[in-house]
């Protein structure tokens, strides 16, 4: 047993030595009055390319937070995802997210509206939002 | 002229843009556009190549009217449930050869649910894959959408309803569409087309890297003032040929368009297809069946592709039992000339190159090659016929 523990231990450090391709790590947060308390990285990806609407994503601006969520989330690179915003954006399908130009705005936009979600360096969360998933 | 007016109407978008970026803020309004800019040439000058519903094109000298557009859009959120929606869009269509503005799509949209909204006035008809993006360069990998299968229906949008539905099942996304609505337009060929009603759904299922699509759509068809056509049924009426003009009905045809799609987007491979079948009750808008696969491999911001596409007709190319000898010869070749469809293929190959973060340039070069006759080319001359044609297009698609 303790032996299990120690690799486990083991493995998160060897983990926490390879893992860091970005500067901090990332964390989908959503407003705290909202019912959801664990999401997949599948799911949260969702919201991102427009696939439900069932919450609002709040976007960053373009940027290395924003590249490195799209690369591990949804596999893609921003072109993609811009081309992909175009389609539903003309189809009248859906609106592009509101974007802003740090974490700080992005903490905000989610603490004011219930259905809202975003992400933003793990460094940053406060009481004012709910972490529902941290970005492997 | 044409190049002014283009240039006026850039130059009042940016000015109505950078105004609404200063006054933005807080209001529930938002404005976004689209537009391409491009050149087209062929190495013939014996047929213009164009796209659906022009009716000028480009031959040897490089032409901008073929694939540029320009298209604004604004949403106007009401309230959390209910917005409105205008997207007007210049670009050469119809019979004038000018660079004109139309209203694409004039709309309130109501969500009911997380599952399902209502959109009442100018909507896009949703027959084809690409539907409503087909004049979003940006928003597709091929220059433009294959004219083997978006020259069977001409029409842009309706006036009417729909109502849409999504909803995930797990990993799936399941997306209905069912529309039901009234349009007429003006053909190229200078006559009116209606469609009334017409009721058009469509079924997609989104899973990982996949998108199928199904679609039928059904109308009621007329055709207005089309002097040739008209001429034609009166001369075969006055030489006792009712029983070929009876198979020519221009009022209440019905008319079917079903269609297939797929799309995928897989590791760097992406590809898309689509097969589709017109069928109506008159033989003056042939039966076709058309198809077109599409296939490409992103390489960064490269994305390399090819394209083939083909169309054929189902429905007869030539009456049975009319002379073609005698004083009746030119009367049965225009009979027969009136029931052919248009056939080609065109194998394609081409470049998208994301150089900047909203903006794309597109290289494409489409070797087409008509079947029986001219294909889709306009304005051909006989020596056309049998002969291959390579058109070459480039344009940069931006979005904003």
């Amino acid at each position: 047993m303790k032996t299990a523990i120690a690799k486990l231990l083991l493995a998160a450090g060897l983990g926490m030595c390879v893992a860091p391709l970005f500067a901090a790590e990332i964390v989908v947060i959503v407003n705290p009055k909202n019912p959801a308390t664990r999401m997949f990285s599948e799911q949260a990806g969702q919201f991102f390319l427009g696939k439900s609407s069932l919450f609002t994503p709040i976007e960053h601006n373009d940027g290395p937070l924003r590249n490195e969520f799209y690369k591990k989330v949804l596999d893609k690179d921003s072109t993609q995802v811009k081309a992909i915003w175009s389609k539903l954006v003309f189809t009248g399908k859906a609106t592009a997210p509101k974007e802003y130009a740090s974490s700080a705005e992005v903490k905000k936009a989610v603490a004011a509206d219930v259905s809202a979600i975003g992400y933003i360096e793990k460094s940053q969360v406060d009481d004012s939002v709910k972490v529902i998933l941290t970005v492997q | 002229m044409k190049q002014a007016t283009l240039a006026t109407i850039a130059v009042a978008v940016t000015a109505a843009l950078a105004g609404n970026a200063a006054a933005q803020e807080g209001l529930p309004i938002t404005v976004s556009g689209f537009g391409t800019g491009a050149l087209t040439m062929t190495d013939t000058n014996d047929g213009l190549f164009n796209r659906a519903n022009q009716v000028g094109g480009a031959g040897k000298s490089a032409r901008t009217g073929v694939d540029s557009n320009l298209g604004l859009q604004v949403t106007a959120k009401l309230s959390e449930n209910i917005s409105l929606t205008a997207q007007g869009l210049v670009r050469k269509n119809g019979p004038s050869d000018q660079y004109a503005g139309e209203l694409a799509w004039a709309f309130a949209k109501f969500k009911a649910s997380d599952d399902f909204a209502f959109r009442v006035g100018r909507i896009g008809l949703p027959v084809y894959m690409i539907s409503d993006v087909r004049n979003v360069g940006y928003a597709n990998i091929m220059l433009r959408a294959p004219n083997e299968v978006y020259r069977q229906v001409i029409a842009d949008n309706i006036d009417g309803a729909d109502v849409l539905y999504q909803h995930s099942f797990g990993d799936t996304t399941v997306t209905g569409q069912l529309a039901v609505g009234r349009t007429r337009f003006h053909a190229a060929s200078n006559y009116d087309v209606e469609f009334k009603p017409t009721v058009s759904a469509q079924l997609l299922l989104e899973n990982g890297p996949f998108t199928y699509r199904l679609g039928h759509a059904k109308a009621t068809v007329n055709v207005y003032d089309n002097a040739s056509l008209n001429t034609l049924i009166a001369t075969l009426n006055k030489f006792g040929l009712s029983s070929i003009s009876a198979q020519m009905p221009l009022k209440d045809i019905g008319g079917s368009f079903t269609s297939a799609g797929i799309s995928m987007d897989y590791n760097n491979f992406v590809a898309q297809g689509e097969y589709a079948k017109r069928k109506t009750d008159t033989r003056v808008i042939q039966d076709t069946s058309s198809w077109y696969l599409m296939g490409g491999y992103r390489l960064g911001k490269f994305l390399p592709y090819v394209m083939h596409g083909d169309v054929k007709q189902d429905s007869i190319r030539s009456f049975a039992g009319l002379p073609s000898s005698g004083p009746l010869a030119p009367l049965a070749a225009a009979a027969n000339g009136a029931i052919e469809a248009g056939l080609q293929s065109t194998s394609a190959i081409g470049l998208r190159w994301d150089f900047y973060k909203s903006a794309a340039f597109k290289v494409q070069i489409d070797h087409i090659s008509p079947r029986n006759g001219t294909g889709y080319f306009v304005n051909p001359k006989p020596s056309l016929a049998g002969q291959s044609v390579n058109v070459y297009a480039a344009s940069v698609d931006f979005v904003f």
